[in-house]
């Protein structure tokens, strides 16, 4: 559980603090307001155990939940109360949380969180845009345009890796494993940079290893430049030629556009490879799938080993743990035996990127495997009047 | 086959004929017009398919030409002229100013020719196009047929491209229509026509690739012929297909090849019209026609019956007469009027049968003259024989009565002999006449016919070599498996001892008498020949009529006889002779005779007495 006198203690909002203060006295941290944020997803019930329905933004949606569901956690299990606690739901639609006046932390600065739900990415800038929310993620294809729009935006580290993984063990059975060859050829072909500078419009960065840059430091050993010239050789070998089938979520968009792009590239090196939409929960035999995956931890060596936990039962890699603590060359050697596999071929590193009106103040991005610090956001101007509970 | 029948048949086979030949006609007629129709509706379809086809283009020039002048797409060109462009900010363009100005296919592509964004491809960024970097006067070459390459596989597109220059770099807009069902949806079709597109995009035939208005054709390898024909040589082509066994069911395809910008073949447009409707007409006029000629047949049938009737009905009735005729009815008549041929005809037949029996009265009538006189002839030669001696005894009496002669007794007595002996031959004579008039119908009972003219042979023996006359050798030649007939042996006996008596009479100077039996159909035959003088052919022709004798004593009545027993019999006699060399006469007798006795008609052969010509003097004579 993360406490607010952690953020209090981050070097980032001392920094902020400090850069603000004597600029403007207004600047200063305040008390009260409704902070209004807009999620994709849309969350029937509070119940920590229920599944949530499908939306289209999954990363929100697993923010929200966490903090609504850190909420009641700490009110049933502990009796400590949390920064929030729910004051209104509506299932599906909205919800809204106030803040816990005693909590030990301190009390948050905003009065209410109003919570929008099932708002899809276009209408939330819009939100923005218009000024009718205060908080919004964006994804990170539409990050140039909102900009562009005027929409002020936040950007976390990139953390979240949009891999091609071929299907092995139990997963593979279905079609029959890809050859290693093949996988090769698949990989040289794809153009990371195209998807970076074109697809997500220069948000993210390419993806050659299993681990950022930022993160590892040895990300750049890891060659992220096409090789279609190798890449038709490999392919000329193999007779005859396969059909490679590779899925991707129906509901996003990115995963959408990044797999027909790969498809075009396949096919510049004479590959036979198309893209098909699957369904989360659906028989769906493909060989391939576009995954996202985000780290859990800012540690490399964690977020390798959480990496390679997800991907075993994907690809049939065995997971081996990696020695504690692992120096950087043992981690640089795991993660380049995953790559040279060929099961799991890094595309892109996303970032997380936040959409924030003007009034919204002391905001920072959270790193990976932390929730959002919406206890420590406080609203510039005029304070509007409290809204009553139970109304909108 | 009758006369009638003949005539029916002829009449018959010209009235179909006629009514085929009618119907072929009407067939033909109605084809050849179904088929400039068939030729007008696709000439429009085709001239309406050009018209919307420049139609379209012009539109998609406009379109595209708007696209290109459009402020955003100015701003683009200018902005990717400056050094350092970002096209990443235009790659998602294409799509919406795709659908802004309802084009299917729509490339921002820049100077290089790589694309910025793509309508149709979106994820195809980045990728070159060779094809729009050619020299070539884009805004005058207004829009071409082109395959397309697609997300989902090639496409054929209506495409047209504008260029916008800024300073020394271009911008091109590729933009054009998808040529597809919705194309094809758009076309007015006559009823009974359709319209199909077949998009040439691979090598080889592709059923896929067939589509009408409404998605894939259905049985699409059925035009492989006419594609591959296409695709060998393109040009105008009419092909018909036959989609089932019922030629209805047909359809007439125009083929019309699409052109591309360097004139392959992209696309085949065919344009088909259902025969149904010419079939079922046809059909509809084949069944009329059948239905006339049925009636036309039958009425025509019944009327030829008829009329043929008619026709041949003198002639038949001639037939009849003449068949009559040739029965014996020499009374016969035909009843025909009119002034025709055949009443003609009918009038010559009636005078000529008028004419046969008043001169076959008039034969008869001489006939029985000279039947007559010949029996008067022969009376009174028989009676004149013993008259004479009775004349002479009675006269002798008379003479020895007047001279009181002392010897009157003894020629009263030598007298009265004389005369009851001459009394006598004269009842001998008048017995013989009798008995040829009373001449007994045969019993029947089965008779070997060799041992009758063995037993006739042998009551003749002593008289061939008789002392005081030349000898006749007699020779037989009998079939020993002769089978036994039914005859009366009495009568046969009889017939063959007047024929033997008559070779014997022939042969004065002695010869050979052979006699021969033999098996013929259906009964035997019997040969008697003599080596005597033989007879004239007016000897033959008489020679069977009674009482006609060429003998000094002869009663004329052998052979008359003879005729009549084998008449009676049922058979037949003939006789041939040549003169110097000898007489055959020649019997046949059926095995079976028939109940009643025959009449025996005289006739004489003339076909054999004509072979016989060269050697006139044999003769036959049949009975």
């Amino acid at each position: 559980m993360k406490r607010r006198s952690c953020r209090w203690l981050a070097a980032t909002s001392v920094a902020f603090v400090l850069a603000a203060l004597p600029v403007e006295s207004s600047r200063r941290p305040r008390y009260g307001g409704t902070l209004r944020l807009e999620i994709g997803e849309t969350i029937t019930s509070l119940d920590s155990e229920a599944p949530s329905t499908s939306g289209e933004d999954e990363t929100a949606k697993g923010e929200i939940s966490s903090l609504i569901r850190e909420v009641l956690e700490t009110k049933s299990q502990f009796s400590v109360p949390g920064p929030f606690h729910v004051t209104a739901f509506e299932a599906g639609k909205r919800a809204m949380l106030t803040a816990t006046e005693d909590y030990p932390q301190g009390r948050p600065f905003v009065d209410v969180i109003e919570i929008t739900m099932g708002r899809a990415a276009r209408e939330r800038i819009l939100d923005l845009e218009l000024n009718k929310t205060d908080f919004a993620e964006i994804p990170a294809e539409d990050v140039r345009r909102a900009a562009e729009r005027g929409v002020r935006v936040s950007r976390s580290q990139p953390d979240e890796l949009l891999a091609l993984v071929f299907l092995g063990g139990l997963e593979a059975k279905k079609r029959g494993p890809v050859g290693v060859r093949v996988r090769e050829a698949v990989a040289l072909s794809i153009d990371r940079g195209a998807i970076v500078n074109f697809i997500l419009q220069k948000e993210g960065e390419p993806a050659g290893g299993l681990l950022p840059q930022w993160s590892s430091g040895t990300a750049f050993l890891f060659s992220t430049v096409a090789d279609t010239v190798h890449a038709k050789e490999l392919s000329a070998q193999i007779v005859p030629s396969p059909k490679i089938v590779l899925g991707y979520d129906s509901g996003d968009s990115l995963e959408q556009a990044v797999a027909e792009r790969i498809v075009v590239n396949a096919r510049e090196a004479r590959i036979q490879l198309t893209a098909q939409a699957v369904k989360p929960g659906l028989e769906n035999v493909t060989d391939a799938r576009l995954i996202r995956l985000r780290m859990q931890s800012k540690s490399p060596a964690a977020a390798l080993e959480s990496f390679t936990e997800s991907l075993a039962v994907m690809t049939g890699l065995e997971p081996t743990a990696l020695p504690d603590p692992a120096s950087p060359e043992e981690i640089y050697e795991r993660e380049g035996a995953i790559v040279k596999s060929y099961r799991v071929v890094p595309l892109v590193w996303l970032p997380r990127v936040y959409g924030l009106s003007a009034r919204v103040r002391d905001w920072t991005p959270p790193g990976p495997g932390e929730s959002w610090p919406l206890a420590d956001v406080w609203l510039d101007g005029p304070v509007e009047p409290a809204v009553e509970e139970g109304k909108e | 086959v009758t006369f009638r029948t003949k005539l029916f048949l002829i009449f018959t086979l010209a009235l179909v004929v006629s009514v085929g030949l009618v119907a072929a006609a009407v067939t033909a007629v109605t084809r050849r017009a179904f088929d400039e129709m068939n030729r007008q509706h696709t000439d429009a379809l085709v001239a309406q398919f050009q018209r919307e086809f420049a139609q379209r283009s012009d539109d998609v020039v406009h379109r595209v030409q708007g696209i290109a002048d459009a402020e955003g797409t100015v701003r683009m060109a200018i902005d990717l002229s400056r050094p350092k462009g970002d096209v990443s900010v235009y790659v998602n363009d294409a799509t919406g100013v795709a659908k802004a100005h309802q084009l299917d296919f729509l490339d921002f592509i820049s100077n290089d020719g790589s694309i910025i964004s793509s309508a149709e491809w979106p994820a195809r960024f980045g990728y070159k196009i060779d094809w729009v970097l050619q020299p070539e006067d884009w805004a005058a070459r207004g829009s071409f047929l082109m395959k397309a390459d697609t997300q989902e596989g090639p496409a054929l597109a209506l495409l047209s491209v504008s260029r916008v220059r800024v300073g020394d770099k271009d911008l091109y807009i590729v933009g054009g229509e998808r040529l597809g069902r919705e194309f094809l949806a758009s076309l007015v079709l006559p009823t009974g026509m359709r319209a199909l597109l077949y998009m040439n995009l691979d090598p080889a035939f592709q059923a896929v690739n067939l589509i009408d208005s409404t998605g894939p054709a259905t049985q699409a390898d059925q035009f492989a012929s006419i594609v591959e024909k296409e695709q060998q040589q393109p040009g105008e082509q009419i092909a018909k297909i036959n989609w089932t066994t019922d030629a209805a069911s047909a359809e007439m395809f125009h083929a019309m090849p699409l052109l591309g910008r360097q004139k392959e073949l992209l696309g085949i447009l065919l344009i088909g019209s259902s025969q149904h409707d010419m079939v079922t007409l046809q059909r509809q006029i084949m069944l009329l026609s059948v239905c006339v000629a049925a009636i036309g047949l039958l009425l025509g049938a019944l009327l030829g019956w008829w009329g043929t009737a008619r026709v041949t009905k003198p002639v038949r009735q001639l037939a009849e007469g003449a068949r009559e005729v040739a029965g014996g009815n020499w009374n016969a008549r035909v009843n025909v009027r009119g002034r025709n041929e055949i009443g003609q005809l009918a009038k010559a037949f009636n005078q000529m049968t008028e004419q046969l029996v008043d001169q076959r009265e008039r034969l008869i009538q001489a006939e029985r003259v000279a039947a007559w006189r010949e029996v008067a002839r022969r009376l009174a030669h028989e009676l004149k024989n013993p008259l004479f001696p009775l004349q002479t005894t009675v006269e002798n009496l008379q003479r020895a009565k007047e001279r009181n002669h002392g010897e009157f007794e003894e020629v009263f007595h030598e007298s009265t002999g004389i005369l009851l002996a001459e009394i006598e031959n004269l009842k001998n004579i008048v017995g013989r006449f009798s008995e040829f008039s009373k001449m007994p119908h045969p019993e029947l009972s089965s008779v070997q016919l060799n041992e009758v003219v063995r037993s006739v042979v042998k009551l003749f023996e002593a008289q061939f070599g008789a002392v005081g006359r030349p000898p006749i050798t007699p020779e037989l030649h009998l079939d020993d498996h002769l089978q036994p007939i039914e005859a009366d042996a009495t009568l046969l006996h009889r017939a063959l001892e007047n024929l033997v008596l008559n070779a014997m009479d022939a042969m004065p100077s002695g010869g050979v008498l052979m006699l021969r039996t033999s098996p013929a159909e259906g009964g035997v035959h019997l040969e008697i020949s003599d080596t005597g003088t033989g007879l004239t052919s007016e000897e033959c022709e008489r020679l069977f009529t009674p009482y006609y004798t060429t003998k000094q004593h002869g009663t004329g009545l052998g052979l008359a006889i003879v005729q009549s027993v084998v008449s009676d019999h049922g058979g037949r006699i003939w006789v041939e002779s040549e003169a110097g060399v000898g007489t055959s006469f020649h019997i046949e007798l059926p095995k079976h005779p028939p109940r009643r006795a025959v009449s025996f008609p005289i006739s004489f052969d003339y076909e054999k007495q004509k072979d016989r010509e060269p050697e006139p003097e044999k003769h036959k004579q049949e009975a």
